[in-house]
């Protein structure tokens, strides 16, 4: 996502738009939830750091859509534009999450996979932010990926690549809603308030709480999930030895099952298993 | 000269290829490792002639950037928060031996809690250690300074380290347009580094560093550290001067923002400031005449110039993005010292602390702050000092209080 909001800085640059860019990330690891910013304006910015009231709003990953900690509706106005990459129409995601202001779905995933042939999203999700901002051209959106992929040191072909997949998914969005010419309402207006002196107890950075890390489950970090052939498999545990996160278990007829709830989709056990009998679906479904 | 989108982090390692260093010790640190990865990758593929060492920890880093400087390398670095603590006993060494390196510190909240936003305890922890102190508001600026700041530090009249401050996250990771000076006016502007104080050569041996015994040539030498740090407040400005010529950027000691009528003022300092300027701009929409203060030049601190910007107006607001515990606020001592014997100073001083670990500072922080400068005017009476903490924020930390488990039962929290 920081390379997506970057493509999309870079674009605006070439649009000789006044721009900022930036990601925001705490532990960095596979899975972890981030966020990246992009601004743009005729006039010179005088803002720094997060946007608290996006225009748009792309949601990469929808596993993260009913994730409260990630909370990504959070700031989203009736001005605001949601993009979310999922095979859902619009109308479903907005009835499940009751989304303020305009939606549109796309499934960057899909296209990313089919033209690129990983699912990588940084061009992708670029270009459908690119399209609706309606101010920044093809010709740009192009210039700004080979510039953006060139840096990062990615392969002429996977450039190539990569362009063809963000051209389709420029295409593939609608031209942008008017909404979004509105100027932006007045923040809510928060207070200042006084702190007082508490129980060191309680004002002290400490966790009391026990085993809480076994409530966050981890099955939706999965883009794909691995399935045994129960039928197939010789029992030889290589998956259940392999697996790095314990999550698959010998069940009493001695097959290995896996933990959904908790299997990240490293595919660990699809690569180790020597019979080859683990196969991997595209999850398409994680809510 | 071209104009890129570039980090602040980028923009630093700019600044040090530009200036054509000589050597980089460097060891890495959230969030300034980008820093030192992209001076290496130019060093190894040959585009910056320099040489790069890694070391061990930023005590040693110090250390080797401190006895590099001191045979007549330019020397640059960089590091961050709790490896600018580690390094710390050092500082005052090289100081004391009168080091004219530069170091970048990427300012990030200090430990405990952990944190990887900006605060500036980190960099004003260092405030009496000798270093002269730049802190920067922009990309171009972290830029820009550095260059500025070889001129400073190598001038035969202060010869005293730099230290030069950008925010993690907000600069250090932001991208914006940012111009790249050209090498030819680089080089007119600053020339290569041929110091007559410092070298290494067999048939002249020399001493540096010497240990003294006794308080009379011990002050005697720490006083010309104060001395040679006053007279940047004179060299700064001759150096921008001669920027702005060839580069067409000005910087002065301290920025003023529409001040000139203001009856209102905040000062501020780092990557923050811009939301000040917004919020003043606002205000002004409303009538209110708002203006702004940034200090940018930290030390040797411009009383002088903050007098005179200050002189008059009904009532001044100081944002300390650090805490002192105990105490307060860091550069609000500062700003009052230099204000006290004003005869025409300003009515009110007021005293506040927000955006510690990179904690927004919002709309509504800001007109808390003016309606506090205005009802101390009306009262008379000054607040103590105040933190910047909203409704919002504390909703937010109770949530996380209630997840980590409340140890006192029957407690709200």
């Amino acid at each position: 996502m920081k390379t997506a909001s970057r493509i999309v800085g870079t674009a605006s640059f070439l649009e000789e738009f006044f721009v900022q860019d930036c990601p925001l990330y705490g532990a960095e690891r596979r899975g972890a939830p981030m966020v990246a910013f992009t601004r743009l304006s005729k006039e010179p910015i005088f803002e720094r750091g997060i946007i608290t009231s996006p225009d748009i709003n792309m949601i990469a990953d929808e596993t993260l859509l009913g994730d409260k900690s990630a909370n990504v509706f959070q700031g989203t106005w009736e001005g605001t534009i949601t993009i979310v990459n999922t095979h859902y129409p619009a109308s479903h995601v907005r009835n499940v999450y009751g989304v303020v202001g305009e939606i549109v779905t796309l499934d960057i995933t899909e296209i990313a996979l089919n033209v690129i042939g990983e699912s990588v999203l940084s061009s992708t999700a670029a270009a459908v932010v690119c399209k609706l901002t309606g101010m920044i051209t093809e010709s740009s959106l192009e210039k700004a990926v080979i510039k953006e992929l060139s840096s990062i040191n990615l392969k002429k072909e996977l450039i190539e690549k990569n362009l063809q997949a963000a051209l389709t998914c420029f295409d593939r969005i609608p031209e942008t809603h008017p909404h979004y010419f509105e100027p932006i309402k007045e923040d809510k207006m928060d207070e200042i308030v006084k702190l007082e002196y508490a129980d060191p107890r309680i004002g002290t950075p400490s966790v009391y709480a026990k085993g809480n890390t076994r409530l966050k489950k981890t099955g939706n970090w999965r883009l794909f999930r691995p399935v045994i052939d129960h039928e197939k498999c010789s029992r030889c545990r290589t998956c259940f030895v392999y697996c790095p996160h314990s999550c698959i278990s010998i069940d009493e007829g001695d097959y290995p099952q896996i933990d959904y709830e908790n299997c990240k989709g490293c595919l660990t056990c699809f690569y180790e298993c020597p019979k080859k009998v683990i196969s991997k679906d595209h999850e398409v479904r994680a809510w | 000269m071209v104009k890129e989108m570039l980090t602040g982090n980028y923009a630093a390692a700019w600044g040090a290829r530009l200036s054509e260093v000589d050597y980089v010790p460097a060891f890495p640190i959230t969030p300034q490792t980008e820093i030192i990865e992209t001076l290496s990758q130019w060093i190894n593929d040959g585009e910056m002639n320099a040489k790069f060492t890694n070391m061990d920890s930023e005590h040693s880093m110090i250390t080797a950037a401190g006895t590099a400087a001191a045979t007549g390398a330019r020397v640059f670095s960089a590091t961050s928060s709790q490896g600018l603590l580690y390094g710390y006993e050092m500082l005052y060494n090289v100081t004391g031996w009168r080091v004219p390196l530069v170091l970048v510190n990427v300012s990030r909240g200090l430990s405990a809690p952990i944190t990887l936003e900006p605060d500036h305890n980190d960099i004003l922890s260092t405030r009496d250690s000798g270093f002269i102190q730049i802190h920067a508001e922009t990309c171009q600026e972290v830029l820009d300074t550095i260059l500025m700041a070889y001129r400073i530090a190598e001038d035969e009249r202060v010869l005293l380290p730099v230290l030069i401050n950008m925010d993690g996250f907000y600069l250090s990771f932001t991208r914006e347009p940012v111009e790249i000076p050209c090498k030819d006016a680089v080089s007119r502007f600053l020339p290569e580094y041929n110091p007559k104080h410092a070298f290494f050569k067999a048939s002249k041996p020399m001493s540096q560093g010497v240990a003294v015994l006794g308080g009379s040539a011990y002050s005697y030498f720490k006083y010309q550290m104060h001395l040679a740090s006053l007279n940047v407040l004179t060299v700064h400005d001759e150096v921008a001067g001669e920027f702005k010529r060839i580069f067409g950027r000005s910087y002065s000691a301290t920025e003023a923002f529409k001040i000139d009528d203001a009856e209102y003022v905040i000062i501020m300092s780092n990557s923050f400031t811009i939301k000040g300027k917004a919020a003043v701009n606002k205000f002004r929409e409303k009538g209110l005449k708002a203006g702004l203060l940034r200090l940018r030049l930290i030390r040797p601190f411009p009383s002088t110039e903050l007098k005179a910007f200050l002189r008059g107006k009904k009532a001044v607001a100081v944002i300390d993005q650090n805490i002192s515990p105990g105490s307060g606020g860091i550069l609000f001592k500062d700003v009052t010292t230099a204000l006290y014997h004003d005869p025409d100073r300003p009515e009110r001083i007021l005293s506040f602390i927000g955006g510690l670990g990179g904690k927004d500072i919002g709309h509504a922080e800001f007109k808390h702050i003016v309606e506090e400068m205005e009802k101390s005017i009306e009262t008379g009476i000054v607040p103590e000092t105040q933190l910047l903490y909203t409704k919002n924020d504390l909703e937010h930390i109770n949530n996380l209080l209630n997840i980590a488990g409340n140890p006192l039962e029957g407690l709200e929290n």
